[in-house]
């Protein structure tokens, strides 16, 4: 089991390294001015837009004529060289497997903080190699660092160049998983309390009022755009219960600006829950060994909840750690909706606004989330349900 | 006689005005922002964006702001005066200005020096990454040479430039016209020019100051990537809650200079939407207190078909900066973005062919899509944008534009349109185009977002208008779409036959506006990114657009007699407009509810000042139609 562990792990690393490059190589595939927004293209000099291309680490200042070149002005045999309409403007393209090599070269940097913790910034950050070579070469990696002053390693995704301007992409990420993992799972386990209770119940009254009235919601909440369930919920909840209509941390109970976006979250997976619960439980109503074990006289709450639903959660298990996991990526539909400030609607933001750092931090957490949640679902799975093996010859999943 | 009558009336309607105004007035404002317009960077230096500044110019305070008649007001400067006619300018700072931190705690006292700090960093090529370098390098002496030095440094040793500073004996000191006195208060800038509208440019963030002592303390980096927690403000509020993409909350500050002088609003919380409709939902729970309709919305208020008791409360708000003109391309490619668009190049360049367009072309159905109850509010006859310079008798730039044009705005009737006259340019257009080989209908590709089904509704009623006032046997109006980004898509590779765009001024010049449009200059924006008129050579095209650059040049070199330079302006203007060279379409005045007297708020027609939250006067409940009336009446008369 353990060798199995350690081989989906390092297949996972692998998969994740993937993904990584290949998002790296199509963000800086695009044309240079998909970086600037409409008003800087608007605004900016031909200068200005390669500083700032530099500063994103896409360019680098002509080593020959040192940025001074002009457009369309004759330049050096570098300048020329450029394959970007920056001939001439006194800046050359980086190679991407450069920029590539910086990205894994500054994952791990060493920081400066202060006595409170926080950093400093005056100090440069530098990566992992440069500081163990200065160590190594007996030298002080900081120089002579003011008391109280302390450099510590930190996991480094960059700094998002948009939506967060110059905040460490690690600091937004962590900031709006937060917000979106509190309403995440407070709405999965709503939706997982409710919709297995009532999947229960649908599956104990079969083709009888309940399960009709059950099925029906399940089928209105996959029919009607959730959009529109959004606005009807949104307007009753503000009009009818008062409820407050956006996400709000500075209200004096914000615990009730909550509310209507947990409804929101929790009234689809609600509808899931519901329906996959009733289908297994209906699947297994109908084996030989409930028959047999109602035939021994087993009261009809006991077969449910010993048997039958043991059971029927298995497959609903799987999904278990996938979803818990999910709840760091929020919705983005609700989160726009409500203004709630999580992760939702970060990666769609980030790419429209081409935030390369943000863009590939998301995917890396996303990436990781996905594959450590189908893992784990299979973990999950082999100790509910003994039968199932992950690893021999026979019987594997 | 009728001027005591008058000043009566003015009176007695101040007066009345200000029984409502000052009944019950609100103390926290809730506004908002759609979500697309979320500010992106605290550093005020370090924006050129309008979602930043916003926000950011009332967090700090610069040498001038100004009022709500647009007038230049003093701010952070008590005086100022120039001794040589325009190309020195000298700043006298008020006395007891502090920096704070949010909790309003002071920091350091604002000197003189703090302008010169700024501006240094601003010009340094490795602290500011270029942002808002052009105004500074093009007006004061020596600020492109050292931001060019700046430059060349950066590559072999950035670090020495970021050491750079403004202090006594430095680089900068040395290099750049600006000398700051703090025992005495003063800031003179010395300018490569003398430049008579320098004083509006202090108005904007270029020239904003910042403390050398915040920057020993956080270093370049950070002050770079400041945050609202940990920077240093000088402004009427401090950022007391952020949470990106949800709010913000910006408190009175505590310690400002010029409290006794201003009214402010306790907190001022801004809330960001998904959308209008949105924000319309948030208005009728009273989390807002003012908000832009769309159409849909104001369609339904207004025939009474939803909320209709928001009716009598409906208000046009004032026109913002934005001056929205129809820029013809004088160089197009076709589809493929490279093979040139003979047919529509030989076509436009046509004058006859613009005139065309110019009289014919009654955009009534296109300004109702923005203002659906009274669309000819939005017609716009000139180029520059309205209350960016005045004579000094009062009179608005643009009404000297208009007298050259004899053109005057009526509320009832599309004054431009001339049918007659339009069949007459036809006519003429399609047989001198016929002998060139011009094929018709010419087809004119018009360019939208692919994601925006706004703007293909208001495309459509564009391509009726077209269809309508000039024929289709005459122009095909094609709308296009583009992914996520015009300027990539559409205009660089020149696809497009024209754009409808707007532009703000950021001073207090019409030189701003009309120097976009010169021919064979490199700085002019529109010129070179929109029109390529430098790339087609029609002989008539280039001698109009000759013509008029010669005015152009002509009237900014007048710097000693204002109403002599915006009258030659005036005369610039005029003969860009006669030539058709570009079509002016419309400005932004749409309706909206409100609880805030717009004619209180900052009315900055360039710049970035129209978002001050001072001296705005409220009320607790929404201003009605015949209020808000009155108080324009009353602002009028002031």
């Amino acid at each position: 089991m353990i060798k199995y562990i350690l081989k989906r792990l390092l297949q996972s690393v692998i998969v994740v390294l993937l993904v990584v490059c290949i998002v790296f190589f199509l963000l800086r595939l695009m044309p240079s001015d998909y970086f600037f927004t409409e008003d800087e293209l608007m605004k900016f000099t031909e200068t200005q837009k390669y500083a700032k291309l530099e500063r994103l680490g896409i360019m680098d200042m002509c080593p020959d004529c040192h940025g001074s070149g002009l457009v369309g002005e004759a330049a050096c045999a570098k300048c020329v060289q450029n394959p970007q309409d920056a001939k001439g403007a006194g800046y050359v393209n980086r190679s991407i497997l450069s920029q590539l090599g910086d990205f894994f070269g500054d994952l791990i940097q060493f920081r400066v903080f202060n006595n409170k913790g926080k950093e400093v910034k005056s100090e440069d950050p530098i990566s992992l190699v440069s500081y163990l070579s200065a160590r190594l070469n007996g030298q002080e990696p900081f120089g002579e660092l003011k008391e109280g002053y302390f450099a510590r390693p930190v996991f480094n995704l960059g700094k998002s160049i948009r939506l967060e301007k110059n905040q460490y992409v690690t600091d937004v990420i962590q900031k709006k998983m937060t917000v979106s993992m509190e309403i995440g799972l407070i709405s999965l386990a709503i939706s997982l309390v409710v919709g297995v209770v009532l999947g229960v119940a649908q599956a104990r009254c079969k083709d009888r009022l309940l399960d009709h009235i059950g099925t029906g919601y399940t089928v209105l909440v996959n029919a009607v755009p959730h959009l529109v369930i959004y606005t009807i919920i949104m307007i009753a909840g503000a009009s009818i219960f008062g409820l407050p209509m956006r996400y709000d941390a500075t209200a004096p109970n914000p615990g009730l600006t909550k509310v209507l976006p947990i409804i929101c979250l929790s009234i689809g997976s609600i509808a899931g829950y519901m329906l996959w619960t009733r289908r297994y439980m209906v699947d297994e109503l109908n084996k030989d060994y409930i028959r047999l074990a109602k035939l021994k006289g087993l009261s009809d709450r006991k077969v449910m909840f010993r048997h039958v639903l043991k059971n029927a959660f298995v497959p609903l298990a799987q999904y278990l750690p996938y979803s818990i996991l999910l709840t760091v990526g929020g919705s983005l539909l609700v989160e726009t909706f409500f203004a709630v400030p999580g992760m939702g609607p970060e990666l769609t933001k980030a790419i429209s606004r081409y935030d390369l750092n943000l863009v590939q931090g998301i995917v890396l957490l996303y990436a990781t989330m996905g594959i450590l949640g189908v893992f784990l679902g299979d973990l999950l799975m082999t100790l509910i349900d003994p039968r199932i093996k992950l690893t021999g010859k026979e019987h594997v999943r | 006689m009728k001027r005591i009558l008058s000043l009566v009336l003015a009176i007695a309607m101040l007066l009345g005005v200000a029984s409502f105004a000052s009944a019950d007035e609100l103390t926290n404002l809730n506004t908002y922002e759609t979500q697309a317009r979320e500010l992106e960077t605290w550093n005020i230096h370090y924006s050129q964006a309008a979602a930043d500044l916003n926000v950011l110019c009332n967090l700090f305070d610069g040498l001038l702001t100004n009022d709500n008649h647009g007038n230049l007001k003093l701010n952070a400067a008590k005086s100022y005066e120039t001794p040589d006619g325009g190309k020195t300018w000298i700043f006298t700072l008020n006395e007891g200005m502090t920096w704070f931190n949010k909790d309003g705690e002071v920091q350091a006292d604002v000197k003189a020096s703090d302008w010169a700090t700024g501006l240094e960093w601003v010009l340094n090529y490795a602290k500011n990454d270029s942002y808002n370098v052009s105004m500074p390098a093009e007006m004061i002496a020596g600020a492109n040479d050292y931001y060019e030095y700046t430059q060349a440094l950066a590559e072999s040793d950035p670090d020495a430039v970021k050491a750079l500073t403004a202090e006594e004996g430095s680089k900068f000191a040395e290099m750049v016209g600006i000398a700051t006195d703090d025992e005495a208060g003063t800031i003179t800038y010395t300018l490569v020019d003398a430049l008579p509208y320098f004083p509006s440019v202090a108005t904007y963030n270029c020239l904003y100051p910042l403390s050398a002592e915040m920057i020993e303390e956080m270093g370049v980096d950070g002050y770079r990537d400041v945050t609202w927690e940990d920077m240093w403000y000088n402004g009427a509020y401090t950022v007391t809650y952020f949470e990106n993409q949800n709010q913000k909350v910006l408190t009175k500050s505590p310690n400002y200079w010029n409290d006794a002088n201003c009214k402010r609003f306790d907190t001022v919380t801004i809330k960001m939407v998904e959308s209008a409709s949105t924000a319309y939902q948030l208005f009728k729970q009273g989390e807002l207190d003012h908000i832009s309709l769309d159409q849909a919305t104001l369609q339904g208020i207004y025939s009474g078909e939803t909320d209709g008791e928001y009716k009598a409360n409906l208000v046009e708000s004032r026109p913002t900066k934005y001056s929205y003109q129809m820029h013809l391309v004088y160089n197009k490619n076709l589809e493929d973005g490279e093979t040139p668009d003979a047919n529509w190049n030989l076509a436009v360049a046509n004058e006859n062919f613009r005139k065309s367009w110019y009289y014919g072309l009654d955009l009534t159905n296109y300004f109702a899509r923005t203002n659906a109850i009274n669309p000819l509010s939005c017609q716009n006859f000139v180029y520059t944008g309205n209350g960016v310079a005045f004579t000094s008798d009062g009179k608005d730039y643009t009404q000297l534009v208009r007298d050259e044009l004899g053109l005057q705005y009526d509320s009832e009737k599309y004054a431009r349109v001339n049918a007659d006259l339009a069949a007459e340019y036809k006519a003429k257009a399609i047989e001198e185009l016929t002998a060139k080989g011009v094929t018709f209908p010419v087809t004119v590709d018009y360019y939208i977002s692919g994601a925006s089904d706004v703007a293909a509704q208001t495309a459509e009623v564009l391509k009726n208008i077209f269809s309508e006032c000039l024929g289709d046997d005459y122009v095909t109006l094609k709308v296009n779409t583009y992914i996520s980004s015009l300027a990539n898509e559409v205009r660089k590779p020149r696809k497009a036959s024209f754009f409808i765009n707007g532009w703000g001024a950021d001073f207090a010049d019409p030189i701003n506006f009309l120097g976009q449009e010169t021919y064979n200059d490199p700085q002019a924006y529109y010129s070179n990114a929109y029109s390529n008129c430098n790339d087609n050579d029609d002989p008539d095209l280039v001698a109009a657009y000759q013509e008029f650059t010669d005015l152009v040049v002509a009237a900014k070199a007048i710097t000693n007699d204002m109403d002599a330079r915006y009258a030659a302006f005036a005369k610039a203007e005029a003969c860009f407009l006669n030539h058709a060279l570009v079509i002016p379409c419309s400005y932004e005045v749409s309706w909206e509810l409100t609880k805030v007297n717009n004619y209180s708020k900052v009315y900055s027609m360039y710049g970035m000042q129209g978002y001050r939250y001072v001296d705005w006067e409220t009320n607790s409940v929404p201003y009605t139609t015949e209020e808000m009336a009155a108080l324009a009446e009353a602002y009028a008369a002031e």
